[in-house]
């Protein structure tokens, strides 16, 4: 669906030519979840709006569906739709179906079918009964809610989220994340930034990562976590372990914490799927209450590379 | 074409009638302006003032106040719209820039001709005045109206890249006023020509004068040929403006910027 190839968007600065985004590829076909990352500054911002046609790069090409948009905002506007962060994406002086029927007709819907679609999408975010509410009354989850339908009136195949779920409550913040997955099972490509690391990683199929302007990682989002977790194990025993008990695991050789008389933390060898299973020999007859093996995050995948500590792909 | 502008005549209705403090206080305060000219010049001559003196007086406060919102309406469009950070989201539409915001000026000058066509309606049978009106006088009034929207598309230019500009606006119209009371068109030779063509909406409200009988002599063809190219460069200038504005925003990335 979209193909971003080679993107650059140089900007002038009092101190020189500054280099936004270098050369940045990104593709995100339909029905898939691509989590565009990075700090704040590092280029995400700028990426999105040139896929957008808000910001025209200096290098590198847009396609949707195979079809050059770079350059023609108009032409690409027609696939796709976007929620921008800091961007009040709604006129408030209106109500929430008055806004959606204006923005689906500026999008070329008639007026009739800008109704019946506001009606189907005020449904879907469980706003119908504040369609003639004027979106200043409306709370900054609703707001955020009505900012997607606006989004979706014309059914773009490819949609822009920067920021979707900041600052919106517990309900709101589930809310949109369940409308995002239902529009990636109708097989809508998604482009979504966030710096709410749980957020992508519950909707994301895939991560790309920039810092300063490059993109550093890019890969699924399974497979990234997975390369990235270590073969860390805890494991939590239902009364103390004898001091033989301890001194045997020690003679693995193994690096070993001891947190607590019930709670070691082990590191097996890398690629070792037996190790486990050596070790737990070892503990027998104390009862075992967990065996946890350690889980890389989102949020320590990000850190690792935005610090430059960890892999990048 | 058409969905842009009904889009735009929604929004411009839906604005009208939930907001009817602000149309009554527009209707009050042209009905002010209006009622002033028709009595208060009587009164401050102490004579009847009545047919050319008084359609030159009143069409042209109308002219006016209709070519000062089509010269303003679409750039302060724009900066409202950065403002209020709605305007990534309108040039995110499918249509071009230009396209948008020369729809949105003319569903302002709707806005306000229906008002000022009601006001002036009732005070003429409240006083029982007679305005001089030919029908032909309706071509170099949308000549005129056209000539502003092409300044008011410059204008949209600038305020797309600088956004603030409030106060250069304001001078431009000030200059606009003086060009439209400044006559330029009767200096005559070669230089009255030029500047004829060139300054814009000096040429296009002599021709309207002319045509409604208030000038003392009839437009020459040569002047209405003047006021149709005036009005189509300062409309094609508009247009190129914006487009060129357009691009160099998209360019520098500083569409949404305030």
């Amino acid at each position: 669906m979209l193909q971003a190839e080679d993107l650059v968007k140089r900007f002038k600065s009092r101190t020189g030519l500054i280099t936004a985004v270098d050369r940045i590829s990104l593709a995100v076909e339909g029905g898939e979840v691509l989590a565009f990352l990075g700090p704040n500054g590092a280029g995400k911002t700028t990426t999105i709006k040139m896929v957008a046609g808000l910001i025209r790069p200096d290098g590198g090409r847009v396609l949707l569906d195979g079809l050059d948009v770079t350059g023609r905002p108009a032409r690409a506007a027609a696939s796709l739709g976007a929620v921008l962060e800091g961007s009040r994406n709604l006129y408030w002086r209106l109500t929430a179906l008055e806004n959606l029927i204006y923005w689906g007709t500026l999008r070329r819907l008639s007026p009739r079918q800008a109704r019946l679609r506001a009606g189907e999408l005020l449904r879907l975010v469980d706003l119908e009964d504040r369609q003639h509410n004027s979106v200043q009354t409306l709370s900054r989850g609703m707001q955020q809610k009505l900012a997607l339908c606006q989004a979706l009136m014309h059914r773009p195949r490819l949609l822009l989220l920067d920021e979707p779920t900041l600052g919106l409550d517990f309900a709101s913040a589930e809310a949109i994340k369940a409308t995002v997955r239902q529009l990636a099972r109708d097989g809508v490509a998604i482009l979504l930034t966030t710096h709410q690391m749980d957020v992508a990683q519950e909707l994301a199929d895939r991560v790309a990562i920039i810092r300063t302007g490059r993109l550093v990682l890019t890969g699924l989002t399974a497979e990234v976590l997975e390369s990235y977790s270590r073969p860390v194990w805890r494991i939590l025993t239902r009364g103390p372990l004898g001091p033989e008990q301890v001194a045997a695991v020690r003679g693995l050789g193994w690096p070993l914490e001891q947190a607590g008389p019930e709670d070691l933390l082990v590191t097996t060898p890398d690629g070792d799927a037996q190790a486990i299973y050596r070790l737990l020999e070892l503990l027998r007859p104390t009862p075992i209450r967990l065996v946890e093996r350690h889980q890389a995050d989102l949020a320590e995948v990000f850190q690792q590379v935005v610090s430059g500590t960890g892999e990048a792909s | 074409m058409i969905a842009l502008l009904v889009a735009e005549w929604r929004r411009m209705l839906i604005d009208l009638v939930r907001y009817p403090l602000e149309t009554v206080s527009m209707m009050v305060v042209m009905f002010a302006v209006f009622a002033g000219m028709f009595f208060g010049a009587s009164y401050l001559t102490q004579a009847p003032i009545s047919g050319p003196n008084l359609t030159g007086v009143v069409i042209g406060y109308a002219v006016w106040t209709l070519v000062m919102n089509a010269t303003g309406f679409m750039g302060y469009s724009i900066q409202n719209e950065a403002q209020n950070g709605t305007l990534e989201q309108v040039m995110l539409a499918p249509w071009r820039t230009v396209q948008i915001f020369l729809v949105r000026g003319v569903m302002d000058i709707l806005e306000m001709l229906i008002p000022v066509l009601a006001v002036l309606a009732g005070l003429v049978a409240l006083s029982g005045a007679h305005l001089l009106w030919r029908p032909i006088a309706l071509v170099p009034a949308l000549m005129t109206i056209v000539t502003a929207w092409g300044i008011g598309l410059l204008m949209a230019a600038l305020a797309l890249v600088f956004k603030r500009m409030s106060q250069l606006q304001l001078m431009i119209q000030f200059a606009l006023l003086f060009i439209i009371i400044a006559p330029i068109t009767n200096l005559g030779g070669a230089w009255g020509v030029g500047l004829g063509v060139l300054a814009p909406l000096s040429v296009q409200v002599s021709v309207l004068h002319t045509a409604l009988g208030v000038a003392a002599a009839p437009a020459s063809l040569t002047m209405w040929w003047e006021a149709a190219g005036d009005m189509v460069l300062w409309f094609g200038l508009g247009v190129w403006l914006l487009g060129g504005a357009d691009r160099l925003a998209r360019q520098r990335g500083i569409v949404g910027h305030y």
